[in-house]
């Protein structure tokens, strides 16, 4: 009896009897904090509740827990672009203050500057903190490239000319494959191509410029190359779609997330073991590289009590602290950030392609998607937008011209 | 005395009807009043701060905006288009079935595996289908070299109405449950006597068996009419209202501004919109039916 008292007494941790729930999204990440949960409890003693969703399911709950102040979850995965609504509606706990009095054991050095900017901050406060960024990065087939005497292309241009020589449909081979599906899916690939051509959505003062004259141009290579170099189906591909065909082995070039790269070496999902590269995506020649950067941070549920927001700050500090991050992308989740992780023999060994994200990191833009409030209804406009563009519906002009009559009105 | 027995009877009444009265209006009419309520707002859950009151704007925008008159048309293309082919299927499918036998019970009993499923695993089982790249029916057609190239969900000019073959897929087994129901129902000595007077199947069939099926097709294209009118499910899966804006419906509309933009006020118009146009087109067909069951019936 008396021994068993010393073992609780000597068990007791800071955080016994607490309970953090994540509303967390169906990502790469989220089965990984459900095994990093008992390290968590054997640690802090705190327990870990992951709760998965799918992206649309993940806004719509959590927006219903921020509105109804009903306390729902504790932590939430945060999109880089709901940012500006976090902050505008002050969803989550302004974390500025812990981030400065804490800075040394979070060894913010350590991260990208990219990730702590647009995975945490906005306007220079923290409404989330960093936790898994992806790079955008240009998956490729080595061996077809080899086969026709390519080198991975240079820049947008070489990347427009390659995939439609590397395209004979009478093999079922394209050559590049990207989302066309309406909706975010589509929105959010061109918005990346778009950027890698020098497009912008916003202009120097924050208004939408959604049909300025490189954003028309950057649409009309891209309906170019769905119509002449894309497997006809890609016009209804979201993410999932577009990395299928990928792995099939249908399409030599795909820019992507560095998130799914883990996959194509695995014979279970994929035909192409061995035969895809990992490069930078290319931008428009004589262009100053920037690489499109995006992921999650991990914001604080605002309404919680105060106990409980440091609870899971201290959960924040844990899963991101050097050793654990690294524990969490060696079990899988494909979201690095930390600079100290690009350069781990472990990682490495693991993923040959950290140096290609590394590359991404510092010349990262996490902007290209814009980060204001406004962002959702802009995505569906562009969703439109582009998807008419590649159903023949509209041209270019027309369409970004009917979308930022519509954006100006958000304004 | 029975001026009180009255009294106390219409007390108890009302006493036991309370409950019903109440749970009805919770859940029924308060959310109906705060839908008509929000709808005279711009108000965003996202940006509560910018809630101001606009009249009948969001009114308005529904008809003017172009997208929205392109969604409200596309809705009215499907529900009569879907409604009437079901209508015309069924019917026929009824008096196929007609005549009780084992045959008959058996395909019965097979025609009515599509409804069981819910629409959005049958848009899922379409889209997989028809897709250019992987899908069966759409690999076939591809490489036959029928159809748009990209495949026929995902073209402009076929898209809607290929959502509509699939909604007649699920939906005229009910049609012909419905009619079927009607048919058996019909008085047989009124049929035979109309064949031992002479008249042909035609005659039978536009003179007798119509007339007296009246009712049951006022049922069938009420039930339908409404429920293809909120077509959402089969439509959010196979093309999510795309590609352009050929497939996009008003409920897809609502969906969209009020559970992934949460405009409230904008989404709560549409919703109102919809529900009178529902309450206009069973306006319409019930006066329909009733002078045409005038006119045949003398009644």
């Amino acid at each position: 009896m008396a021994l068993m008292a010393t073992t609780a007494y000597t068990q007791a941790k800071s955080l016994d009897g607490v309970t953090l729930t994540i509303a967390s999204m169906n990502d790469g990440f989220s089965k990984v904090l459900t095994e990093l949960a008992p390290a968590f409890k054997e640690e802090t003693g705190a327990d870990l509740k992951v709760e998965i969703m799918d992206y649309g399911t993940l806004l719509t709950k959590t927006t219903a827990d921020f509105v109804g102040d009903t306390k729902g979850y504790d932590l939430v995965t945060m999109d880089i672009v709901w940012a500006g609504a976090y902050a505008e509606n002050k969803y989550s706990v302004d974390l500025t203050d812990w981030v400065k009095r804490d800075a040394a054991e979070l060894d913010l050095d350590d991260i990208y500057p990219v990730a702590l900017k647009s995975l945490g901050q906005y306007d220079d406060h923290y409404v989330a903190f960093p936790f898994a960024a992806y790079a955008n990065v240009l998956a490729y087939r080595k061996d077809l490239l080899e086969a026709a005497g390519l080198k991975p292309p240079a820049s947008m241009e070489e990347l427009v000319a390659d995939a439609k020589k590397l395209t004979d449909p009478s093999k079922k081979q394209y050559g590049f494959v990207a989302n066309g599906q309406k909706g975010p899916a589509v929105a959010q690939d061109w918005m990346q191509y778009n950027n890698q051509l020098g497009g912008s959505i916003l202009d120097k003062d924050g208004k939408p410029a959604l049909n300025s004259e490189a954003n028309i141009k950057s649409l009309t290579v891209y309906k170019e190359l769905f119509t002449e170099a894309a497997p006809p189906g890609a016009i209804e591909y979201d993410w999932g779609g577009r990395e299928e065909s990928f792995r099939q082995g249908m399409s030599a070039f795909m820019q992507t997330w560095s998130v799914g790269a883990a996959a194509y070496s695995d014979p279970k999902v994929s035909n192409i073991v061995g035969k895809a590269g990992i490069a930078v995506a290319p931008v428009a020649a004589g262009m100053t590289p920037q690489y499109g950067v995006g992921g999650w941070g991990l914001a604080i549920n605002a309404d919680i009590d105060t106990s409980k927001q440091e609870a899971a700050w201290t959960f924040i500090k844990w899963v991101t602290s050097k050793k654990i991050h690294k524990e969490f992308n060696m079990l899988g989740a494909g979201g690095f950030m930390r600079k100290s992780q690009m350069t781990d023999p472990d990682l490495l060994a693991k993923y040959d392609f950290l140096p290609v994200i590394a590359q991404t990191y510092e010349h990262g833009n996490g902007e290209f998607r814009p980060r204001i409030p406004e962002y959702p209804e802009i995505q569906d406009m562009l969703g439109t937008a582009v998807n008419s563009v590649l159903a023949g519906a509209a041209t270019p002009k027309e369409a970004l011209d009917k979308a930022q009559e519509a954006a100006e009105k958000l304004f | 005395m029975p001026y009180r027995f009255s009294d106390r009877r219409r007390l108890f009444l009302f006493l036991m009807a309370a409950p019903a009265v109440i749970y009805v209006a919770a859940i029924g009419l308060w959310p109906l009043s705060q839908g008509i309520w929000y709808s005279f707002y711009r108000y965003n859950l996202l940006r509560p701060a910018r809630t101001s009151f606009v009249g009948l704007q969001n009114y308005v925008d529904i008809f003017t905006d172009e997208a929205t008159r392109t969604a409200i048309l596309n809705t009215f293309q499907f529900t009569i288009f879907s409604v009437g082919l079901q209508l015309i299927f069924g019917f026929c499918l009824a008096l196929l079935l007609w005549r009780d036998s084992r045959f008959n019970r058996a395909v019965l009993a097979f025609l009515l595996v599509p409804s069981t499923i819910t629409p959005l695993v049958v848009g899922l089982i379409f889209k997989a289908l028809l897709g250019a790249d992987y899908g069966m029916i759409g690999y076939f057609l591809s490489e036959a070299g029928i159809g748009p190239r990209t495949g026929l969900l995902t073209d402009a000019s076929t898209a809607l109405w290929v959502l509509i073959l699939i909604d007649c897929w699920e939906w005229t087994p009910l049609m012909t449950l419905i009619l079927l129901a009607g048919l058996k129902a019909l008085p047989a000595d009124l049929l035979e006597a109309g064949t031992v007077d002479g008249a042909t199947a035609w005659q039978r069939f536009r003179l007798l068996i119509l007339p007296l099926m009246l009712p049951s097709i006022f049922l069938a294209l009420t039930l339908r009419t409404m429920d293809a009118f909120r077509v959402f499910d089969s439509v959010f899966v196979t093309t999510g209202g795309g590609p352009n804006d050929a497939t996009n419906t008003l409920m897809m509309l609502g969906v969209k501004e009020g559970l992934q933009f949460f405009n409230v006020g904008y989404a709560s118009a549409v919703g109102n919109v919809t529900l009178l146009f529902i309450a206009l087109i069973a306006t319409v067909l019930l006066l329909v039916v009733r002078r045409a069951d005038v006119r045949i019936n003398g009644r």
